[in-house]
């Protein structure tokens, strides 16, 4: 792909970038009331638990909601235009957003499949999605 | 059914490009010009709520009230800026509604003022970065038209909207504007539904014409007790009811909420709080971002049935002679939308119609008016009804 924007690492979501160098898509679990959700805290949004994994998603999802953006609305993103900016319903649950890639925008629709695909993005592999 | 509580003025700027004034600077100008045009002196005004400035530019004030009290030789008994985005404006009613009752003040000055100017490259990129996840969104190139063109799409997917429903709540705005010599639109002609969809596209399904128009500008409204508030005018706006709710800070997050807003909450606690159901109101100021967001809202408030906003505003229910006016101001879409100070204008214009002071555009039917404002890209959410009678 052609760049864009660099994600932050932090403390906290560090063990989500290091599961997406080897080709994980991570997702926290909580072992005290079950509840899955999207790797952005360490405590559980149920039940404020701390007592949590990760564990690896399917990496299978379908579109929840999709632009097609056509206007570059900054430097780092501009080669990429048009592209498809989207929320991914994962498998196992959560919500993401992501783009979805290696295929015609204009094919992109709202319950179509998705399965994950990994972009050299910096230093870190960033999680997409392209069509199941 | 009273809050005990009234807007009794307002001032606002029209929308227009003043590059030569500093974002505190507006603040001081459109503060002075409204507390004179409405005849106060220092002493009577005793709080100060206002929004943070200079969002738009890259240097935020979050110490407006600070500033701007002494800089007015106010020792107010309540003061705060509040940030909630586009929702502050509707809070800041709700928050001086509450410290009137409280006793803390009983004159609150509430104010708010934007520069909405087009960021370069490099400051757009820094605004993306504040409006979504740092970490796990800001990858994907989100920005706000696209972040709310996610929000339209599951919108049309669930609720069967069109573009062309969309692109007829703009020439809705446009009617509006054409009548309201303040509105930045006023002289630019009507628009068609044909026009919003053939104007370039920016983030499907968002053509330029279904986005508001960036614009400086601002307002404000005196909020105080109901007896005060005739003493100041012959019709105040009394505030009737209010709801506020909060439900989340990204679009990843927002789970079923994204479409399901809490702006059903916030409404249900209005009308319950006004004793009033929505067949009372005469007239709505929905805060329209983009054309999809009216949309939602009529359908997320209870105005229209789940799926049924589309043909409603093609039936022309909401515009000038329809059945429920929406934005008669011209709406952000087409009055203009004025920065960290967008929400303002729906209240100024809400208390105008009430208070029979709308000029050119006062609607013969306003004896009720329903304001919703939101912050985020529908994060946080309240609504406000004013009306004529307590």
């Amino acid at each position: 792909m052609n760049g864009g924007p660099i994600p932050e690492v932090t403390p906290v979501n560090q063990p989500f970038w290091d599961g997406t160098a080897v080709g994980e898509l991570r997702i926290r679990t909580c072992h005290s009331c079950g509840t899955r959700f999207r790797f952005v805290s360490d405590w559980c949004p149920t039940c404020w638990s701390a007592d949590l994994g990760w564990e690896a998603a399917s990496g299978r999802g379908k579109v929840a909601a999709m632009t097609v953006v056509h206007m570059a609305p900054y430097e780092s993103v501009a080669a990429r235009v048009p592209y498809v900016l989207a929320l991914i319903e994962l498998e196992e649950g959560p919500i993401m957003m992501s783009n979805v890639v290696d295929c015609d925008p204009a094919r992109v629709a709202i319950g179509m499949p998705v399965q994950v695909t990994f972009e050299a993005r910096g230093d870190l592999q960033l999680p997409q999605f392209r069509p199941a | 059914m009273s809050s005990g509580v009234a807007i009794a003025a307002s001032y606002e700027v029209p929308p227009a490009r003043f590059p030569d004034v500093s974002p505190h600077n507006l603040y001081r100008q459109v503060a002075i010009a409204a507390l004179r045009d409405w005849g106060l002196r220092p002493s009577d005004v005793n709080g100060l709520l206002a929004v943070p400035s200079g969002q738009g530019v890259g240097t935020i004030d979050i110490y407006t009230h600070e500033r701007l009290g002494a800089e007015l030789g106010l020792v107010p008994g309540v003061a705060e800026t509040l940030n909630a985005g586009g929702a502050s404006f509707a809070i800041m009613v709700g928050r001086a509604a509450s410290a009137i009752r409280d006793g803390l003040a009983d004159c609150i000055l509430c104010i708010g003022t934007g520069k909405f100017t087009k960021p370069t490259s490099g400051g757009a990129e820094v605004m993306a970065r504040m409006i979504s996840e740092p970490d796990f969104e800001i990858g994907y190139g989100p920005f706000i038209p696209a972040l709310y063109a996610l929000v339209a799409s599951r919108f049309m997917a669930e609720r069967g909207a069109t573009p062309a429903d969309l692109a007829r709540v703009a020439v809705s705005a446009r009617q509006w504007a054409l009548r309201n010599p303040r509105a930045v639109m006023h002289a630019k002609g009507p628009i068609t539904v044909e026009d919003v969809l053939s104007s370039r596209m920016i983030a499907s399904p968002f053509h330029y014409l279904d986005c508001s128009v960036p614009c400086d500008g601002g307002g404000a409204v005196l909020v105080t007790t109901d007896e005060k508030a005739r003493r100041l005018t012959e019709q105040p706006a009394y505030v009737l009811g209010y709801g506020e709710a909060h439900s989340h800070g990204s679009l990843s997050s927002a789970g079923d909420r994204l479409i399901h807003t809490v702006a059903t909450r916030t409404g249900d606690d209005a009308f319950r709080r006004a004793g009033l159901s929505r067949d009372d109101i005469e007239m709505a100021m929905l805060y329209d971002a983009f054309s999809a967001t009216p949309l939602i809202l009529l359908e997320n408030l209870g105005f229209c049935k789940p799926g049924e906003s589309g043909a409603f505003v093609q039936s022309g229910a909401i515009d000038p002679g329809g059945s429920l006016p929406v934005n008669t101001n011209g709406g952000l879409l087409s009055f203009g939308h004025t920065g960290e100070a967008s929400g303002m204008s729906l209240i100024v214009e809400a208390a105008r119609q009430v208070m029979g002071q709308a000029g050119a555009n006062q609607l013969e039917r306003a004896a009720t008016a329903f304001v919703h404002c939101y912050g985020g890209m529908m994060y946080e959410h309240a609504s406000l009804i004013l009306g004529r009678s307590r």
